[in-house]
């Protein structure tokens, strides 16, 4: 089924010379439950404002942005943002962690929008994704004192309390070192797999672009089917990488098994 | 509900992780609401206490004063008190005083006798004219019955005796035709620096024990404190009563003698009302001008968490109610806290006393105060809180997080 459906896309905005910068030319994009994409780009090239998008955060100029099936411009503000709540997280590249918030509280506050049961067992839910995400020890931590690693974490938890069935991650490891990145990536991967969430990762680590099975390059704001296999080979100058990792773009979601292969393939190369 | 609670949650946390800022910026409004409900309770202390210097000449709210004369002055005193007695008892008075002024009494004094200006009263008088003595007590019924009457002095001529404490029965000689001794139950105080006049005020009825009649000069008035809601009834039907059947020559004088009958005072209080409701109106605006900037700057610092808030689901009301709710709360808690402040320091006898010297009956803290000083507290954390809560209403989600 598909979760959030972009059609034809444009997105530009005027600048103080009254002049027009398209951000998103035509992009059209379905992302459907526990799909997993990533898109990579150049800085400037428009990935967080797709992104935005997806989440609905911001507004295209033109196209349609559809999410289970009912277009999002038609949907009023309060609506909307409940609809962003319930089933959207973000992971933000900043981490974006509230400060002066225990890790408890920065991963409650998504709940505190909710209602009924998630509402007024907010906090044993959020212990127990911390609990989830390796940070068990860490609850009554203030945020902005927890390493990058383990905010990061942090904001992964905020980002699946509520189960959402969209994760948007913006760069989630450009903050990271190698090592932590790549423990974060796992994790993020690890829940969504579990809840059958789909994940869109916008990232500049081809290491990164390259966990997830379908894969995208946005360049100068034209979305495009993207291959990291020579992108990875350029990188790391590893011409012998296996001759089945072929990652097109273009895979639909329900042919994930031979992805996963390639996938596997991508880590063991890396 | 959930959402209501989630607000005030919200805010809450928000109030207790910044709590030096938040400290700091309801210092000023707890002091502004302190110094609104210390401002309008001290007031209302002050016209009370001024309400009981004007009782102290004219009787509570409403006193009728009855007053008969004759072609040629004063009437025949027992023979009025007769028909006054009559008349009055049909309507059931609890608090009826006689008052005899414009005699003048010798006194011996540790230099000689010397002639000295006296009233003669009922016990009652000390209840409506809500006297306050220096030391010592008011007369009481069963002083007629004493051997030794009661007798209270100005505290001039108390000095002039050698200021002897009421523990020792000081007394005092009388000459004339009620001479005798009598003992010196209460010293009234100075009306002000200025009073050094010696008086003294000997129970009427002790008096008129003494003597076969009043004196010539002696003028009776009766003082009725009959309450401000019959006042309006009681008097005609009382001039008309003790009228009837009235010789000729004499008439009777019924008017209200206490403050309420001047309109003049009245307005003096509104207007004083008026100037301090201004004073402590200007006190609590600059207060709250002061708390909408720390809010607005410290609303510039939080763009980024309300655009985190909004991507995980909080709705532009919610961020609304939460930043108007967080002022709200903030305030409501330093108001309390100004006003708790105030009422404990008034309700220190030590204070009010050394304020309000002369106050008898020294009020319950007004409630009037407390309220205006919760409501204002409420007032200006709305407002406070409204225009910043506009500003987080007007960021947009994307911008803030990048911000």
């Amino acid at each position: 089924m598909t979760l959030v459906a972009l059609q034809d896309v444009t997105k530009s905005v005027l600048l103080p010379d009254d002049s027009t910068l398209e951000i998103l030319r035509g992009v059209t994009l379905e992302v459907s439950a526990g799909d997993h994409v990533s898109i990579v780009g150049r800085s400037g090239s428009g990935k967080s404002t797709l992104l935005n998008i997806l989440g609905m955060l911001d507004a295209p100029t033109t196209g349609t942005v559809s999410f289970a099936g009912r277009e999002v411009r038609r949907m009023r503000p309060g609506r909307l943002d409940r609809l962003r709540g319930d089933h959207v997280g973000f992971v933000f590249q900043q981490f974006n962690l509230l400060p002066g918030r225990t890790a408890l509280d920065n991963v409650m506050m998504p709940l505190g929008h909710a209602k009924d049961r998630l509402f007024w067992q907010r906090r044993r839910i959020a212990a127990d994704m911390l609990e989830r995400v390796g940070l068990g020890h860490r609850v009554e931590q203030i945020a902005d004192r927890l390493s990058g690693g383990e905010q990061q974490r942090v904001a992964i938890a905020r980002a699946l309390v509520r189960r959402p069935v969209l994760i948007l991650a913006d760069e989630p490891t450009g903050a990271l070192d190698i090592d932590t990145g790549a423990s974060v990536m796992a994790l993020l991967d690890e829940v969504a797999t579990e809840t059958d969430a789909a994940l869109v990762t916008i990232t500049h680590d081809l290491h990164v672009a390259a966990r997830a099975r379908r894969h995208y390059r946005l360049d100068g704001g034209v979305l495009a089917p993207a291959d990291p296999r020579r992108a990875l080979q350029a990188s790391t100058l590893q011409d012998d990488l296996p001759a089945g990792l072929a990652l097109a773009g273009s895979v639909p979601a329900g042919e994930a098994s031979a992805d996963a292969v390639a996938v596997d393939a991508v880590e063991r190369a890396s | 509900m959930s959402w209501l609670i989630g607000s005030l949650a919200d805010a809450w946390a928000e109030i207790r992780v910044h709590k030096l800022r938040v400290l700091l910026s309801l210092i000023g409004i707890a002091v502004s609401v302190a110094a609104l409900t210390a401002v309008v309770a001290v007031s209302e202390l002050a016209m009370q206490s001024q309400t009981e210097e004007m009782d102290r000449y004219g009787g509570r709210e409403a006193t009728i004063g009855v007053t008969a004369i004759g072609e040629n002055g004063p009437v025949d005193a027992a023979a009025f008190d007769e028909r006054f007695t009559k008349v009055s008892e049909r309507y059931g008075f609890s608090d009826v005083a006689r008052i005899a002024e414009g005699l003048m009494i010798p006194v011996q004094a540790p230099d000689g006798l010397h002639d000295t200006s006296a009233r003669l009263l009922d016990p009652a008088y000390a209840r409506i004219h809500r006297e306050k003595l220096l030391t010592g007590r008011e007369f009481r019924a069963d002083d007629a019955e004493a051997l030794a009457p009661p007798v209270i002095v100005s505290e001039a001529l108390w000095k002039v005796l050698g200021s002897v404490p009421m523990a020792q029965h000081p007394t005092l000689t009388l000459a004339g035709p009620a001479g005798g001794t009598y003992q010196i139950v209460g010293v009234r105080p100075r009306q002000g620096a200025w009073d050094d006049e010696k008086r003294i005020d000997v129970l009427f009825d002790s008096y008129a024990s003494r003597v076969d009649r009043l004196p010539e000069d002696a003028q009776v008035r009766y003082d009725i404190w009959v309450g401000r809601k019959d006042v309006a009834a009681v008097g005609p039907a009382l001039a008309m009563d003790l009228r009837a059947g009235l010789p000729a020559e004499q008439q009777v004088i019924i008017n209200r003698t206490d403050w309420g009958a001047n309109p003049g005072y009245l307005e003096g209080q509104r207007m004083v009302e008026l100037l301090i409701g201004g004073v402590a109106a200007l006190i609590l605006g600059l207060g709250a001008l002061s708390l909408i900037n720390v809010q607005l700057v410290a609303m510039r610092q939080r763009v980024r968490e309300i655009g985190v808030r909004r991507a995980f689901g909080a709705t532009a009301g919610r961020i609304f109610t939460t930043v108007l709710l967080e002022s709200l709360v903030a305030t409501t808690v330093a108001g309390v806290i100004g006003i708790a402040i105030v009422v404990t320091a008034l309700r220190m006898p030590m204070l009010t006393e050394w304020l309000f010297p002369a106050l008898v009956d020294v009020p319950p803290f007004p409630m009037r105060a407390a309220i205006t000083g919760l409501v204002a507290a409420v007032i200006v954390g709305a407002v406070a809180g409204f225009v910043p809560a506009l500003v987080a209403l007007r960021v947009k989600v994307i911008d803030a997080i990048r911000f």
